[in-house]
């Protein structure tokens, strides 16, 4: 069964990177490859190895019998790569080119939370604190891009700025606001209420009422957008016939 | 069918393509050399004069683009997810600015890292963002979020961060035990990667099935029904993932 598809992966690079490429590249190029020979430190070159996989980055990986499960009414972008134990609940959403890798630790997106373009979202074993490593984000919770979570918990309702960074058991409590570009170091614990920036991040001031009922506002407004994303998408890709018609006229029987 | 509805659409329907995304990808005459035992993510990107060594891993989204200089990576490296390695302009006012990175170094998700020199187990910290010509010399850390400015040195067993870059304290002898052992577990970490990215499409299905097959039931349920499961052996991944094993790995 599995002989036709390794078959095709197999003589895809060489065949038809050329065409599809639509680049001045020569095909001797592309076999003159294996026969480079690295120097001191040796590098063993597979020629299994495959330089273009038709399927692409596959979202969602499961490793051993953990699989990452999503809510039906998530919206997790297509290149995001969900791996391990991951769980992203009701309403929440994942935006483009982030990385959710669940491989040593829980992870979980909960109600409503947003996790934006490029985060990425790693657990630890161990945490510093003694809490449990794995890295929770709870309902109601903002996450801007570019952030770095490791091994933290979010409590609900809370802002993370953009280019932030977590490090492993630090705690952001209740209404508090992270701006852009602060670093939590390890086991820091950022009080509810609060507004905190900084590299590392130091008390800023106290959030006013006001600003703390904005916070669940701001939540569903990306929740919002994020439906209008999610009914873009339909629940199966066509993407099965392209391969289909490629398999055709490469002659390799289905 | 399917056209008719897309004829509908007009002008708003987006085809969707076969992923036209290159995990490996060569620039003129330049190709990555990867080895056999490397892990390299399908959505990372290897452009030009990038060599890769054993055991290294290369995480989901990375990109190391060797198109003006060449990119070196030692043995047992982990580069994660989102980080970006680059290279300066070669021979621009008679300097060469290569990137090499030594054996057993850890960087973490999302570093910047612009034609520097790390050496053997160093460590660079999440966020980071090295500049040109900065040289970690060996078990040398730069914490998270830090940038480090261009041909700074940073010295055997220091601790550097903020932005710009200082000099914090030094290393304690535990911390640079933790280094060496965090790259032996993220090269076992990244064998399981590994061999789940690189299955067919067949062994995925009939994973997904014995999967559902053998779904965790509460142990009441199960001890009700006087049943006793079992994993099947394709799903139990490898034990030196797990802390506790991998530890005695080590030691």
């Amino acid at each position: 069964m599995a002989t036709p598809a390794r078959l095709f992966r197999r003589i895809l690079p060489r065949t038809l990177s050329t065409p599809l490429s639509g680049r001045a590249y020569t095909s001797e190029a592309l076999q003159s490859v294996p026969s480079q020979t690295p120097p001191a430190p040796v590098i063993r070159e597979s020629p299994d190895r495959v330089k273009w996989d038709y399927r692409g980055q596959r979202k969602v990986i499961p490793l051993g019998q953990w699989i990452p499960k999503t809510a039906v009414d998530a919206y997790v972008a297509p290149n995001v790569v969900l791996a391990g134990q991951v769980v992203v609940c009701d309403g929440a959403s994942v935006w483009n080119g982030a990385v959710l890798r669940g491989d040593l630790n829980k992870i979980t997106v909960g109600f409503c939370s947003n996790v934006q373009e490029r985060c990425v979202v790693h657990a630890a074993w161990s945490s510093p604190t003694g809490l449990p490593a794995e890295t929770l984000i709870e309902r109601f919770v903002t996450v801007g891009a570019y952030s770095l979570l490791r091994s933290c918990t979010i409590e609900p309702e809370c802002i993370i700025g953009q280019h932030s960074i977590l490090m492993e058991g630090s705690l952001v409590e209740t209404h508090s606001i992270l701006e852009a570009g602060s670093v939590v170091p390890p086991g820091r614990r950022i009080p509810s209420g609060e507004l905190w920036a900084g590299n590392p991040a130091k008390f800023i001031r106290t959030l006013t009422h006001e600003e703390t009922l904005e916070i669940p506002k701001l939540a569903v407004a990306v929740n919002d957008l994020s439906k209008s994303y999610f009914s873009e998408f339909l629940p199966y890709s066509t993407v099965y016939l392209e391969v289909e018609k490629l398999k055709k006229t490469l002659g390799i029987s289905i | 069918m399917d056209r008719l509805g897309c004829r509908l659409q007009g002008n708003y329907y987006f085809q969707e393509q076969l992923s036209r995304h290159r995990t490996l990808m060569n620039l003129y005459d330049k190709s990555p050399v990867v080895d056999k035992d490397a892990f390299v993510a399908p959505s990372a990107s290897i452009i030009g004069d990038v060599r890769v060594g054993q055991g290294s891993s290369i995480w989901y989204g990375c990109v190391l683009r060797g198109d003006v200089n060449n990119i070196t990576v030692g043995s047992g490296t982990n580069i994660q997810d989102n980080s970006l390695v680059h290279v300066a302009k070669s021979n621009v006012s008679g300097k060469v600015l290569p990137t090499t990175i030594g054996d057993n170094v850890t960087i973490g998700h999302s570093a910047v890292i612009h034609g520097c020199t790390i050496e053997d187990e160093a460590f660079v910290g999440m966020g980071a963002t090295l500049l040109d010509g900065v040289v970690v010399e060996k078990n040398a850390m730069v914490a998270a979020g830090a940038l480090v400015r261009q041909h700074t040195k940073v010295p055997y067993g220091e601790v550097w961060g903020g932005n710009p870059a200082k000099f914090l304290r030094k290393l304690t002898s535990e911390e640079i035990a933790f280094i060496s052992q965090s790259a032996t577990n993220y090269v076992n970490l990244a064998k399981v990667h590994a061999a789940e990215n690189a299955k067919p499409f067949d062994e995925i299905e009939f994973e997904k099935m014995l999967r559902k097959k053998y779904a965790r039931r509460d142990e009441e349920y199960d001890s009700m029904l006087g049943v006793v499961r079992e994993t099947p052996p394709e799903l139990v991944l490898p034990d030196n993932i797990l802390p506790e094993k991998s530890q005695k790995a080590v030691v």
